[in-house]
């Protein structure tokens, strides 16, 4: 394990907005692992996903029904109260995003360390919902941050946030880091928001082979 | 004589050698931060682990819901207003009916006058029961939560039976409710009154009864009744510190004015955080008795509709209205200017959190950081109710 | 007193190397096996105190999720913050790591005198033992906090220096309880070393023997090993991570394997000092005699600590988190105080046994003591409480005005020293409107005040 860790080669982050450059980022093993070893990291990456809760509105409250006894997503191995971004592996945002907010959601996705994922959890969320027309209310968090699955509804049921960890963990299963990140080029260093729009949406559109698995569209 | 501040290695930045603050430390707690509940952002001047000086910054979470009222027909603020806060949804849509109705002149059927009453009161309960699970887990007790949310969502199954809603419910409208009652309904939600009621001790001997929690809440955080006016504090908050004060009682709307001899307003003296908790405690006791004397009520009214016919557009005669309520986390005012149109000219809210949360700059100077999470979450604050 | 029992470690520092190094991995196998375990008991044992499954799609039963965090954690991208000091922010997880496995050279799992066999090999069932062996515990225990202080202090940011600073405080303050507590047990075992105190415990554990010892240790434990209700240097709704929220991946999963190495540690300390060590439990010793040979003292001993593991995850699954100065408080104005008057209590005892006094003599005078103590803390109790309710009589006696809640044309809440008067009810709805305002407020200028004012006076 230990031999492990010395083969990824440890970058400096430097928590500034924007990409930094993204290949090297996982080191070699992680791209040129043999197939049964991606298997088994790919397992450990599904089953491991704790989550930071970017609990903004209503939908927050839904998600805490979703981690608690009777829906308990803990069971599919999403482990809620990370305390930090740094910890996390998944960032759940629920609820509504506001321009003020933005800076705050991008600075915290990128404390996250890579892998990660983030699922958009209600409608404020996914395209500014109830708020479209709000002047202070940012139409949608994929305009910050990349996002892996979208949950609809306004705010979705517990069962509808299940259903998309499910529908993320699918795609880990199937995913190789190497395409994950190699598909997303090096972004300049920009303000919030600054990512060209296939960045955003690469991981988004390609989605995944089966038809008929968009994640939770 | 020149003060020099020497530090070596990571955190010398941080005591602020560089900016000649002294050694006072600046700690932003927020936008995001596990005992936020939500996006408050805190900026305190840390003097150790004794804050200094503490100011709220709002306005993380400002979706601009009164210009968007402005937008929207009185059918359609309903959906809006049920989500600032959004603990709270059926006790904010009333709100609005009852200003539009003031408005409109309109007779609310008896039975839809009942059936709002019990449903604000189950909204009560939902809600209490939210800050009565999360407070603990504020002070790092974890298990009372799961145990808080097992009622909340037997109680969310009645809701949303008879409203279609987990959380936002959209059954106020405008003269009485949306729908009749699924058959069988009242039943339900009596045997899960009774239930949640058997279960609270529960909470009691997790929580109240806890060494560790008393410890932790007594004495922290006092909030005099004179400060209590001065910000406008209102709610549980205000009556654990003395004011008795609470429409339901003092300007009764609904059929609280019936129900006089079931409420009773909670208060307590001490003005503690722990008092906060117990008032909200207590009210949960209360408001499962008020709900129980809302369906033996409506048990005994004769059928009769739930709701009355509405013209296709509705429109607000010219005028001026001011409609609050006793909402679970305090009051809850809605200021309706109309001009006749099928939108309103204005509506203000006004929203309890926002002056609840104002305390906090009284509150906060001279307790410890740990205090901080203590008070922080005994106000009882729903950050969207804050913002608007 | 410590020469006899360097006399009676003769059994060790015997081993071929090869066997040396076999245990050695072994114990760090143990820990490492025992720490996984733990980690999912932890998660499984806190969801059904909640009513939850917990864990249950990683492997069998879930047993393999803190494998899975293993290895997503071994993967993650490796984040050093900019402002950092980069060498003691590396070193930091390490230092924290590496003394919490130290620590365990000295534990026995199992009797002194060459009980097992390994290829040929009669041995003992412990790596190694000292004649100061509890002292090296406690100095490699010590050694694990720097990790932690270093942590906070090289990560450059508020929480986490926070964290730090608030584990220096817990480290100093509860290091010396437990030392006290540890004293007692010295001064009845006559010795230093683990294998020597689990000896000396053949009769009755130093648990019953030694109850106040065995608590203040228990409380200092949990407060070491900055577990809830004690974790405050990692105070999730006050601190977000405490020391470890700049740190990820690799490092992260150093800083949780120390903490739980750390539990283990302890509890095996716990095992060891108070709970009779590797021996069988009262009712299978006393029924079965070869309970304590072979290799079932480890099997006792796993159970044990596995008992206290469960007891941790127990405490975190009800308490709330203590305050810091309260903490602080039960550290050096309970712990630290108790344990000195027991330790003087337990020495006395000792030095009249000695001098050949009759045990029941000995009980009469400390139980004549302790009925003093109480008796006059009783009375204290009680004239403070009666002071208390003379004072609260005389505020309540206190003249109270009459109040006006419609003086001002709209209702507003009494003041403090006001009671508001009995509020006029309305009359049944069949009597009255349910809406009166409406058809001033088309546009005259009456206010809403005024309709309230009507509402509640014309009832």
């Amino acid at each position: 394990m230990n031999a492990r860790s010395r083969n990824e080669t440890a970058p400096v982050h430097l928590g500034m907005p924007g990409h930094g450059p993204e290949a090297p980022r996982l080191g070699p093993l992680a791209r040129l692992a043999p197939e049964p070893l991606k298997v088994v990291l790919n397992w450990g990456r599904r089953y491991s996903l704790w989550v930071f809760n970017f609990g903004l509105a209503c939908c927050a409250i839904e998600f805490i029904a979703a981690s608690m006894a009777r829906h308990d997503f803990i069971r599919l191995g999403v482990i809620p109260f990370a305390p930090g971004p740094r910890q996390a592996d998944l960032m759940v945002v629920s609820g509504t995003v506001t321009d003020k907010m933005a800076p705050a959601v991008r600075r915290l996705y990128e404390q996250m360390p890579d892998p990660k994922y983030v699922i958009s959890f209600g409608a404020c969320s996914n395209c500014g919902g109830p708020y479209w027309d709000s002047y202070s209310v940012t139409k949608g968090v994929d305009q910050i941050v990349p996002v892996d699955v979208y949950v609809p509804g306004c705010p979705p049921r517990p069962e509808a946030l299940l259903q998309g960890i499910l529908k993320l963990q699918e795609k880990i299963a199937r995913e190789s880091l190497g395409e994950r990140y190699a598909g997303r080029p090096a972004s300049p260093a920009g303000a919030p928001g600054a990512a060209s729009a296939s960045a955003l949406t690469s991981g988004l559109v390609r989605g995944p082979a089966t038809p008929g698995e968009e994640a939770g569209r | 004589m020149t003060e020099t501040t020497v530090g070596i290695g990571g955190a010398a930045g941080s005591f602020g050698a560089g900016t000649g603050q002294g050694t006072d430390m600046v700690l932003n707690i927020g936008p995001q931060h596990p005992s936020t509940h939500g996006v408050l952002r805190l900026r305190l001047v840390l003097d150790g682990e004794r804050i200094a000086a503490a100011e709220p910054i709002v306005g993380y979470m400002h979706r601009g819901a009164e210009k968007l009222f402005e937008a929207r027909d009185y059918r359609q603020i309903i959906m809006l207003a049920n989500r600032h806060d959004w603990l709270s949804a059926f006790s904010n849509e009333l709100g609005v009916v009852l200003a539009v109705e003031r408005m409109l002149g309109m007779e609310v059927p008896a039975r839809a006058v009942w059936l709002r009453t019990l449903l604000a009161e189950l909204n009560r309960v939902l809600n209490h029961l939210m800050f009565l699970g999360s407070y603990p887990l504020e002070l790092g007790g974890i298990t009372p939560i799961f145990y808080a949310f097992t009622e909340r969502e037997e109680l969310q199954r009645v809701m949303e039976e008879v409203s279609g809603g987990r959380m936002h419910y959209m059954f106020n409208r405008v003269g009485g409710l949306k729908d009749e009652l699924p058959a069988g309904w009242t039943g339900r939600a009596r045997t899960t009154v009774a239930r949640v009621r058997s279960q609270m001790g529960r909470l009691d001997d997790l929580v109240l009864g806890n060494e560790i929690f008393r410890g932790r809440t007594r004495g922290v955080g006092r909030l005099d009744a004179g400060t209590v006016h001065a910000y406008g504090v209102s709610g549980p908050v205000a009556r654990a510190s003395g004011v008795d004060f609470d429409l339901r009682r003092d300007e009764p709307y609904l059929a609280y004015g019936e129900l006089a001899d079931v409420l009773r307003v909670v208060t307590r003296t001490e003005g503690d955080c722990l008092a906060r908790f117990e008032c909200l405690l207590d009210q949960v006791h209360n408001s499962l008795d008020l709900a129980d004397a809302c369906l033996e009520r409506l048990a005994e009214l004769p059928p009769g509709p739930v709701n009355q016919r509405l013209p296709k557009v509705l429109k607000a005669p010219e005028g001026h209205t001011y409609a609050w309520t006793e909402n679970p986390l305090g009051l809850n005012g809605y200021y309706l200017v109309s001009r006749g149109e099928k939108t309103p000219w204005r509506l203000k809210l006004r929203s309890a959190s926002y002056n609840n949360v104002q305390a906090l700059v009284e509150l906060l100077p001279g307790t410890l950081v740990s205090d901080m999470v203590a008070i922080l979450g005994s106000l009882f604050f729903v950050v969207g109710d804050v913002d608007k | 007193m410590i020469v006899s029992a360097a006399e009676d470690l003769s059994v060790f520092g015997t081993d071929p190397w090869w066997l040396v190094c076999v245990k050695a991995v072994f114990v760090f196998a143990f820990l490492m096996v025992f720490v996984l375990v733990s980690i999912v008991m932890e998660r499984k044992v806190v969801a059904w105190m909640q009513r939850r499954v917990g864990p249950n799609r990683h492997g069998p039963w879930g047993l393999l999720q803190s494998l899975a965090d293993g290895v997503k954690l071994m993967l993650k991208e490796d984040l050093i913050v900019k402002g950092s000091d980069k060498v003691v922010f590396l070193l930091a997880p390490v230092v924290a790591a590496i003394p919490a496995f130290m620590a365990f050279a000295v534990i026995p799992f199992g009797p002194a005198d060459h009980q097992i066999s390994i290829f040929g090999e009669r041995t003992t069932m412990q790596l190694t033992d000292l004649p100061v062996g509890i002292l090296y515990i406690l100095a490699t225990a010590s050694v694990g906090i720097y990790g932690i202080v270093l942590a906070g202090w090289s990560s450059n940011s508020p929480y986490p220096l926070l964290g730090g600073l608030r584990s220096t405080a817990q480290m100093i303050s509860y290091e010396i309880a437990m030392g006290l507590s540890f004293a007692a047990v010295f001064i009845y075992s006559g010795s230093m070393s683990t294998s020597e105190i689990v000896n000396s415990q053949d009769e009755r554990w130093f648990a019953v023997l030694l109850p106040v010892s065995f608590i203040v240790y228990i409380i200092a434990m949990v407060g070491e090993t900055n577990r809830a209700p004690f974790d405050l240097p990692e105070a999730e709704g006050e601190l977000v991570g405490g020391f470890n929220t700049e740190y990820s991946s690799i490092k992260f999963a150093m800083f949780m394997l120390a903490e739980y190495v750390n539990m283990v540690t302890v509890s095996a300390v716990a095992t060891t000092l108070f709970l009779g060590g590797w021996r069988a439990p009262w009712p299978i010793s006393g029924v079965w005699e070869g309970a304590n040979h072979g290799w079932w003292p480890m099997l006792w001993f796993t159970l044990k600590l596995q008992l206290l593991i469960f007891l941790f995850i127990w405490l975190r699954g009800t308490l709330p988190r203590m305050r810091y100065d309260q903490f602080m408080k039960l550290g050096w104005k309970v712990l630290i105080p108790v344990s000195m008057v027991w330790l003087l209590l337990v020495a006395t005892v000792r030095a009249l046994r000695n001098d050949g006094y009759d045990f029941q003599e000995i009980t009469l005078y400390v139980a004549g003591g302790v009925f003093a103590v109480l008796l006059v803390s009783l009375l204290v109790d009680y004239l403070r409480e009666k002071g208390d309710k003379e004072e609260e009589a005389a505020r309540s006696l206190a003249p109270q005005e009459q109040f006006d809640p419609m003086a001002g044309g709209f209702p507003v809440p009494p003041l403090p020293g006001q009671t508001l008067p009995p509020v006029p009810r309305r009359k049944p709805r069949s009597e009255r409107q349910l809406v009166p305002a409406a058809a001033e407020s088309l546009n005259d200028t009456v206010s809403v005040d005024n309709t309230a004012v009507k509402e509640t006076d014309g009832a």
